[in-house]
């Protein structure tokens, strides 16, 4: 008699594997049992990354990168991403989608069909991209495959351990280079401007502070250098707007 | 800055005004602009079965103008996924009395993405945990479109997922369940600024309320300095 293979129950599988990453104390721990979940689903690469605007560089946004490093070069090198039709995609979208669904014209969008074409020399024959929308920018976790298991079931199981391993990867980032990876402002930058923002001129804050104008002038522009602006009003409102400083 | 109020049956008759606007602004945000269907009505207002007696509201206002809201409701008594989406929790429907169901969480189009003070969405983020804290919440559920989740974990919302994402309509949705808790409301204080809890409670003096951990913002180092 034939027996059949008991089929696995990704649903349970992924949520046992979203308890396990959470206790994860390192990135590399949950890498691993990320690398270890799709594996099983056929898959062999993956990327977590903030698509590129023009001018920004994939390895720059880029959260994990489990590409192969000959492809990543590649992608950077030639800035494949600003012809690439899956991330394009993303901005149509806010369900995850194989690649084969991500549109393009494939005789007049020739770099969009030559990226296709050169990833199968990495074995990625197809592939699941999940977008990441934030307000203030756009995201993506993309896998590929050779053959993967691609039905209703482990897409859901795809999908759920890719958001949250790209979420647990971002917070252990966050936490190892200290919660205030983004403030670019010293301490004193940061209460000079916070005068300023109440009226003070820069003589009436040198009184408050006790150091000379001269000094506030100077840690005035320090901030105005570091947050790229180009007068006190700028910095102050930029400083406000990135919470470096609270009113 | 915007207020966020907390309505429930006990005041709900200082804030009866603003209801009709309420269940329109939610017509225009889900059957015009999401296209949920399932939810039209030919008086333009889209109420369903679980805006009940017992539903709690969160309004944020400002200047008096209802510019987002969110709705909670007892897991003791029916709610969406109780009701209508019970496939989308593995071990069944959420049903406890220290977690309420999140639903409706909007921001009118207007006010979305605003970079001048705190985001509207963060106030509402952060008012809801606020006031699962003060009731003696341990988490809320939430039947979600799946592309609101890292928006959730980015902010710090610790979300537990109940089920796989499944297509619903043409959308990608799930079922979490967050833990209610200091510290996350603590974060989301820092993340926008306050220093002080957020909410409004006009008209519910006499309810019970547990009390909130003190906010830590390092006050700025001033003129007592020498």
């Amino acid at each position: 008699m034939h027996v059949q293979e008991a089929k696995p129950n990704w649903g349970r599988r992924a949520l046992d594997f979203v308890n396990a990453i959470e206790s994860a104390k390192t990135s590399a721990g949950v890498i691993s049992q990320f690398g270890k979940m799709i594996g099983d689903l056929g898959f062999h690469a993956y990327i977590m990354a903030g698509i590129p605007a023009p001018g920004q560089s994939l390895a720059q946004l880029t959260v994990a990168n489990g590409w192969p490093r000959e492809w990543f070069e590649l992608y950077n090198r030639e800035n494949l991403s600003a012809v690439d039709p899956v991330p394009r995609y993303c901005f149509n979208t806010l369900n995850p989608f194989e690649w084969k669904e991500a549109p393009y014209d494939r005789v007049r969008d020739k770099p969009a069909h030559l990226v296709m074409t050169r990833a199968r020399d990495f074995r990625f024959h197809e592939g699941y991209c999940i977008p990441i929308h934030y307000d203030d920018a756009t995201g993506a976790i993309s896998l590929a495959g050779e053959r993967p298991d691609l039905d209703p079931e482990t897409k859901g199981a795809l999908h759920l351990t890719s958001v949250f391993t790209h979420g647990r990867l971002r917070a252990l980032i966050k936490g190892s280079t200290g919660a205030r990876t983004e403030r670019r402002l010293s301490k004193i930058e940061a209460e000079i401007l916070r005068w300023a923002a109440h009226g003070k001129t820069a003589w009436e804050t040198s009184r408050i502070l006790a150091i000379s104008e001269r000094n506030v002038r100077w840690h005035l522009e320090e901030a105005q250098r570091k947050l790229m602006t180009k007068n006190k009003t700028a910095t102050v409102a930029i400083a406000i707007v990135n919470r470096e400083i609270v009113l | 800055m915007p207020e966020i109020h907390v309505i429930q049956k006990e005041n709900r008759y200082l804030y009866e005004h603003y209801f009709d606007r309420y269940f329109r602004l939610r017509h225009d945000i889900y059957v015009k602009g999401r296209k949920w269907m399932a939810l039209d009505r030919p008086d333009g207002l889209e109420k369903d079965q679980f805006d009940t007696h017992e539903s709690v509201y969160l309004f944020c206002l400002d200047n008096s103008q209802l510019i987002g809201a969110m709705r909670a409701v007892p897991t003791v008594l029916p709610n969406l996924m109780s009701d209508i989406f019970p496939y989308l929790s593995i071990d069944g429907p959420v049903r406890r009395r220290d977690v309420y169901e999140l639903s409706r969480i909007f921001v009118i189009p207007e006010r979305r993405g605003e970079h001048a003070g705190p985001r509207i969405e963060m106030l509402l983020l952060t008012a809801i945990m606020e006031y699962g804290i003060n009731i003696g919440l341990s988490g809320f559920s939430i039947v979600l479109e799946s592309w609101w989740l890292p928006r959730f974990l980015r902010v710090g919302w610790k979300a537990h997922p109940l089920g796989l994402p499944q297509m619903i309509d043409g959308m990608s949705v799930l079922a979490v369940l967050v833990d209610c808790e200091e510290e996350t409301w603590k974060s989301l204080c820092s993340q926008i600024g306050a220093t002080r809890p957020i909410l409004t409670w006009r008209g519910l003096d006499r309810l019970d309320r547990q009390l909130l951990p003190e906010i830590c913002v390092p006050p700025p180092a001033s003129r007592r300095r020498r």
